[in-house]
């Protein structure tokens, strides 16, 4: 039974989300990923006046054969610098995805839950702690870093000459691309602490 | 769960969709305060992992939960759905509050249970028609009916064996008694309350017999004729302590006052007929047992009963 539930509802799910409008203001998408509904792609637009503006983020959304009993599985396959969401995994710490979750939520309210939290980071309750605490102790590095992540990954706008030279320095030395940014975005951009911890 | 929004003429307000499964609800119940509404099987569901309502997230438990309000149900009852077994050949449209009633006579219903028409008569799911063979399924139906022959068969020998053992039991207790009731009164009455029960039970097992000649009666029966009747008798289950009394009474020199001549028969053989007479098995011979003839005169009746002979004429 579970199951047929599962399937009846992301389908129409999916096709509220094809007619809201916030699709029709390109804010979120879904696409289905195979037949029976199980898996889907979703997509954000970074929120205006956030370090993601301008970017594209793709998520992963796993349907649970109990949904909507339990919350659907996601996580962010774009990587993202943000206190709530794992920069390695796309882990993301949001309780409606947990133990708030109801079964009377959708796969658009979600989408839109995620938005908000792309727009108003809890760093009190962070997935990520070296994000979190870069947001604390000091928001502007934080969001040049996050905005350096999001027009590397996300397609956003302006890259970052600084944060390039720095990251090339890295490569040089046979760093892979994205361990070196990590490295340095976790040090404040500071190459000589990256470095040392690369190395160490 | 709900039924599918897509199963219905038209669109359907969203007002009567289940915020769980997104089906038209169905048998809805609502939340106490918030007064939402979900399908009953939808909301069960998720109270039990969640007690709260899935929309507004206010405490609620399965006891709270209320039927929702007639103008509600009045308007899901009417919305037309098609028929489950559509894809079936059913073409039928139903409001949705006879739905059930369809369902339970619809033509279409793959399940619907047909008589077998090729002789074996079983009632089968229609869809189960084409591959069905009257032969491997009668096959299998005995083969069970000889695995259940088989137990009953045990259980029989097991209740033979009991049997045996209690009737070892019961007459080593009637030895006993027998023993006791030389010393103590109560004993005896006892004894013999339960020796005139036997033999109304054995006298109710045997068949009520006809004698249409009594002129066909021997009254002198030799030795040999008396063993073969009085085997008969304990073949039948007469009580062992009657049957040597019994036999006793089976010749003339014994009988009553009223039995004991040709000539004292003669006088009384209208009253033959006022007899209660038992046949004994297989045999031309009846038992006339005192304790079912009271009405007999007492010269014409013997403890604890007469036994009667003929050469033919028993029915």
């Amino acid at each position: 039974m579970a199951n047929n539930i599962a399937a009846q509802r992301i389908q129409r799910e999916f096709k509220e989300v094809i007619k809201s409008d916030e699709v029709a203001k390109c804010a979120i998408r879904v696409e289905l990923v195979n037949d029976n509904y199980t898996e889907l792609k979703g997509e954000i637009a970074g929120p205006p006046d956030t370090p993601y503006e301008g970017g594209n983020f793709v998520l992963e959304i796993k349907v649970p054969e109990t949904y909507p009993f339990n919350p659907p599985k996601v996580r962010f396959i774009t990587k993202i610098w943000h206190p709530n969401i794992s920069s390695v995994t796309g882990a993301i710490c949001l309780d409606i995805l947990r133990d708030q979750w109801a079964a009377a939520m959708t796969l658009r309210t979600v989408l839109l839950s995620l938005q908000a939290l792309m727009a108003a980071a809890e760093p009190d309750d962070p997935q990520d702690a070296v994000v979190a605490k870069q947001y604390k102790d000091d928001q502007e590095m934080f969001r040049l870093t996050a905005k350096h992540w999001t027009a590397k990954y996300a397609g956003g706008p302006g890259g970052n000459p600084d944060f390039e030279m720095k990251i090339r320095r890295l490569t040089d030395m046979g760093v892979e691309e994205d361990q070196a940014r990590v490295a340095l975005s976790s040090y404040n951009w500071d190459l000589e602490r990256a470095t040392e911890q690369l190395f160490s | 769960m709900g039924f599918d929004v897509t199963r219905f003429e038209g669109e359907v307000d969203e007002e009567l969709v289940c915020p769980i499964c997104s089906g038209v609800l169905e048998d809805p119940l609502q939340a106490p305060t918030c007064e939402h509404a979900f399908c009953r099987a939808c909301i069960i569901e998720w109270i039990s992992r969640q007690p709260t309502c899935p929309i507004d997230r206010q405490t609620i438990t399965s006891a709270q939960l209320r039927p929702v309000p007639r103008i509600l149900r009045n308007l899901l009852s009417r919305l037309c759905i098609v028929c489950d077994n559509a894809s079936y050949g059913c073409s039928a449209m139903i409001k949705l509050d006879s739905l059930a009633t369809h369902l339970a006579e619809c033509e279409h219903n793959p399940k619907r249970p047909v008589p077998c028409e090729q002789g074996c008569g079983l009632i089968i799911p229609m869809d189960e028609l084409k591959d069905h063979n009257c032969v491997r399924e009668m096959r299998s139906v005995i083969h069970t009916q000889q695995q259940k022959m088989a137990d009953f068969q045990k259980e029989l020998a097991e209740c033979r064996f009991t049997i045996t053992e209690l009737k070892r039991e019961v007459h080593l207790v009637k030895e006993f008694m027998r023993a006791m009731r030389v010393s103590n009164p109560a004993m005896r009455s006892l004894a013999d309350e339960m020796e005139r029960d036997e033999v109304i039970q054995w006298s109710n097992s045997l068949t009520r017999a006809r004698v249409t000649r009594w002129g066909g009666m021997i009254s002198t029966p030799d030795d040999l004729l008396q063993a073969m009747i009085k085997r008969s008798l304990r073949d039948s289950g007469c009580p062992l302590n009657i049957v040597d009394d019994l036999m006793e009474n089976c010749h003339e020199r014994s009988w009553p006052p009223g039995l004991n001549s040709l000539e004292t028969r003669q006088n009384n053989r209208r009253q033959y007929e006022n007899y209660v007479c038992k046949r004994i098995p297989g045999k031309q011979a009846v038992v006339v047992l005192a304790c079912e003839n009271p009405h007999i005169n007492e010269d014409m009746m013997a403890e604890p009963g007469l036994v009667m002979i003929f050469a033919h004429g028993v029915e």
